[in-house]
């Protein structure tokens, strides 16, 4: 029994147990290959540019540091903004496990962030119950206009991507005049800063003689994960979504209520976009930029599937995308390479996850031809 | 102002928002009624505008300002430029089979980052100054010389874009391929029953791969419109949406053609109405922006009587099995 090398590998990649792991794996060290050679090519040091994403995003000490800061700054802000790109990917995968694409994301994101801002953010609550209220009041914004579009397709078949970017495009300009005309900040020309209690971040908070941010959102993310896999795992209704996204007329034919599948997910899907805007805009940010759709919204797509749609491995996939996006900007700031080096680096481990199967593939036959598959 | 300037502006401001849709709509159609997912759009119009405007870049110090080959100079660039972009498209969704969703973000953030990046690369090379923008002004208007003395309908043959005309002819000359032509009927046979073309001899995959490309180019176009006419000038601010509107106007057309151009020109129409009227009674920008959100309201409105029926291409999505079934 002689097993050479290459072999032990090909078996890995394809095999029943393991390949879950080894393909993404796989995947991320081609990508890291390819954005390498394309900062060699581009006269950059690459391994001092993925050093500094890593550093931008707190996640490796900088060699300096400005007063009061210090890797935990860093780290804490990082945590900030994962919080809604995981929120926001979780939203993108339960309503994908019903066959809906939700590409309100967006849309969605800044209605509930808008809506907390101008409810909770100015009012003089204590931050005991400012800060549940924007909670509550992010997931119900949010859901209810998952929920709508769900409706839609349920009494009108109206395809969900349509309407989607229809309420985009009116939640932007809406919610656009109403911080232009009542609650916009003169110098910074976008929403005044919501309250410190309101806020989702408790800011300037002194650890060992550094400052940093800590991010609520974080919290608010983990306890989705688990939340979106028991109702996927463990409800009756979880059970019917996945139904019906496999096949709709299967799921009609077994008795599964298929437009109120369409809803659920839809307003599930909605509730946690919700959930990511106001830990986005009333979190890491505390103001809102008005007629800007997050693109957040629309990155947490390629995050879901990056994460193959599965909520464990969004939390993974969200992890690295964001390491790149924070990252980006240090990594510039250090190398002198531009900053859209970082899309291209996202984009290139999308364009592999995309060719997992066909990697998969090709694994299974090499190891046919030499017949010891 | 004027009653008779609102109504002149309102058609002549509608086709230059809605004919750009209306192209990279026909591409979208061309890609899913092949059976592909066409999320890329946003990208392939951004990629193509890009390349348009580089080779006017290019092209005016050799040409002059003012010269009217450049509209058709910008236009073969955008057209190829696409083309070529999309064949990623076709690559990853053909050849190795990937989710077709997660491709169309690929290119879209590709795209993104791509052009911009490369456009101050080009910039600097060129003027040795840091921006991420190609000035290239806009096309000359015309007006056509019967057709525009017309009363009311008189006002959508004045002040016309070339692309306007340019696009129209290739909205009836793509209607005539989907429809009546043997390629059109494989093409769409690609996006219902793939199995079928492929016992009647066609190749799938070589089919599909052409609905890409021929979606490329239109997108190209398409961008290079929106950047050569209204915006004058390439930047990353391409990117605002344009082509995920043409997918929504595309599904609204039931990934029909004629539907899909009426689509484009009610949206075009309510769009500049909606901005003339604001001018008109001279409100100011901020209720401007409350009136522009009528034609996405009435869209809604209007799909909740026009999506009864509405059914995508059967194989939409799908990647090509041959041993499948």
């Amino acid at each position: 029994m002689r097993t050479g090398i290459s072999e032990t590998l090909l078996r890995w990649l394809c095999g029943d147990r393991t390949s879950s792991a080894a393909v993404p794996i796989c995947v991320a060290l081609l990508s890291t290959l390819v954005s390498s050679a394309a900062l060699l090519a581009l006269g950059h040091d690459p391994v001092t540019a993925m050093a500094a994403f890593l550093r931008g995003s707190g996640l490796m000490p900088k060699p300096s540091y400005a007063g009061g800061q210090s890797m935990l700054t860093d780290f804490m802000s990082y945590l900030g903004i994962l919080a809604p790109m995981m929120l926001a990917s979780l939203s993108v995968i339960f309503c994908l496990k019903a066959g809906m694409f939700n590409i309100g994301v967006s849309g969605q994101m800044l209605a509930a962030g808008f809506l907390a801002t101008a409810l909770v953010g100015y009012a003089k609550l204590p931050s005991g119950a400012a800060r549940p209220l924007v909670v509550l009041i992010g997931a119900a914004v949010g859901g209810l206009m998952g929920a709508a579009v769900g409706y839609l397709k349920y009494l009108f078949n109206i395809h969900e991507v349509v309407s989607c970017i229809m309420i985009n495009h009116i939640t932007s300009y809406v919610t656009g005049f109403f911080i232009d005309t009542r609650y916009v900040d003169v110098i910074t020309r976008s929403s005044r800063a919501c309250s410190a209690s309101s806020r989702l971040t408790i800011a300037g908070v002194r650890m060992g003689g550094v400052r940093a941010a800590i991010p609520l959102g974080i919290l608010i993310a983990i306890t989705a994960v688990f939340v979106v896999r028991f109702l996927m795992e463990r409800t009756t209704a979880g059970f019917g979504i996945k139904i019906v996204g496999l096949n709709r007329d299967a799921a009609r034919y077994a008795g599964v209520p298929v437009g109120r599948s369409y809803v659920f997910a839809m307003s599930i899907g909605g509730a946690l976009a919700g959930l990511a805007g106001v830990t986005y805009y009333l979190g890491y940010y505390n103001s809102i930029v008005p007629k800007a759709l997050p693109s957040l919204g629309y990155d947490a797509i390629a995050v879901a599937l990056l994460g193959n749609l599965s909520p464990p491995a969004a939390v993974f996939s969200s992890m690295l995308v964001t390491i790149f996006q924070k990252g980006g900007v240090y990594m510039s700031s250090v190398t002198g390479a531009p900053r859209e080096i970082a899309s291209v680096v996202i984009a290139l481990l999308l364009l592999f996850s995309a060719c997992g199967a066909y990697i998969r593939e090709r694994a299974r036959s090499a190891l046919g031809k030499r017949g010891g598959g | 102002m004027d009653v008779m300037d609102v109504m002149d502006a309102i058609p002549a401001d509608g086709l230059s928002f809605a004919m750009p849709l209306l192209i990279m709509a026909i591409g979208g159609i061309y890609c899913e009624r092949g059976g592909v997912l066409m999320l890329a759009l946003e990208g392939l119009q951004g990629f193509g505008a890009f390349t348009g405007a580089l080779s006017v870049v290019l092209c005016l110090p050799l040409l002059g300002a003012g010269s009217p080959c450049l509209v058709y100079i910008a236009m073969a660039g955008a057209m190829i430029g696409g083309m070529s972009f999309s064949l990623l498209h076709a690559l990853l969704c053909v050849r190795f089979k990937a989710q077709q969703v997660i491709s169309g973000m690929v290119i879209n953030t590709l795209a993104m980052a791509l052009t911009t990046f490369l456009t101050s690369v080009v910039n600097e090379a060129l003027t040795s100054q840091v921006s991420n923008r190609f000035q290239i002004g806009a096309s000359e208007r015309f007006t056509l010389p019967i057709l525009s003395r017309i009363p009311i309908f008189g006002g959508f043959f004045r002040n016309m874009y070339p692309f306007e005309l340019v696009i129209l002819a290739v909205a009836f000359v793509s209607w005539h391929v989907l429809y009546k032509t043997r390629f059109g009927l494989r093409l769409r046979a690609c996006g219902e029953n793939p199995h079928s073309l492929d016992a009647a001899g066609g190749n799938v995959g070589r089919t599909r791969v052409i609905a890409i490309m021929i979606c490329g180019a239109l997108a190209g176009l398409g961008g290079i419109f929106v950047a050569y006419s209204v915006s004058a000038n390439f930047s990353p601010s391409i990117y605002m949406g344009y082509g995920y509107m043409a997918i929504a106007a595309m599904i609204f057309g039931n990934w029909k053609i004629s539907p899909t151009f009426a689509v484009c020109m009610f949206f075009g129409l309510t769009k500049s109405a909606g901005y003339q009227i604001c001018l008109w009674l001279g409100m100011t920008s901020n209720y401007t922006d409350l009136l522009l959100v009528i034609p996405y309201v009435v869209t809604l409105v209007l799909l909740v009587f026009f999506s009864k029926r509405n059914q995508p291409p059967r194989a939409l999505g799908d990647p090509f099995d041959k041993g499948k079934r």
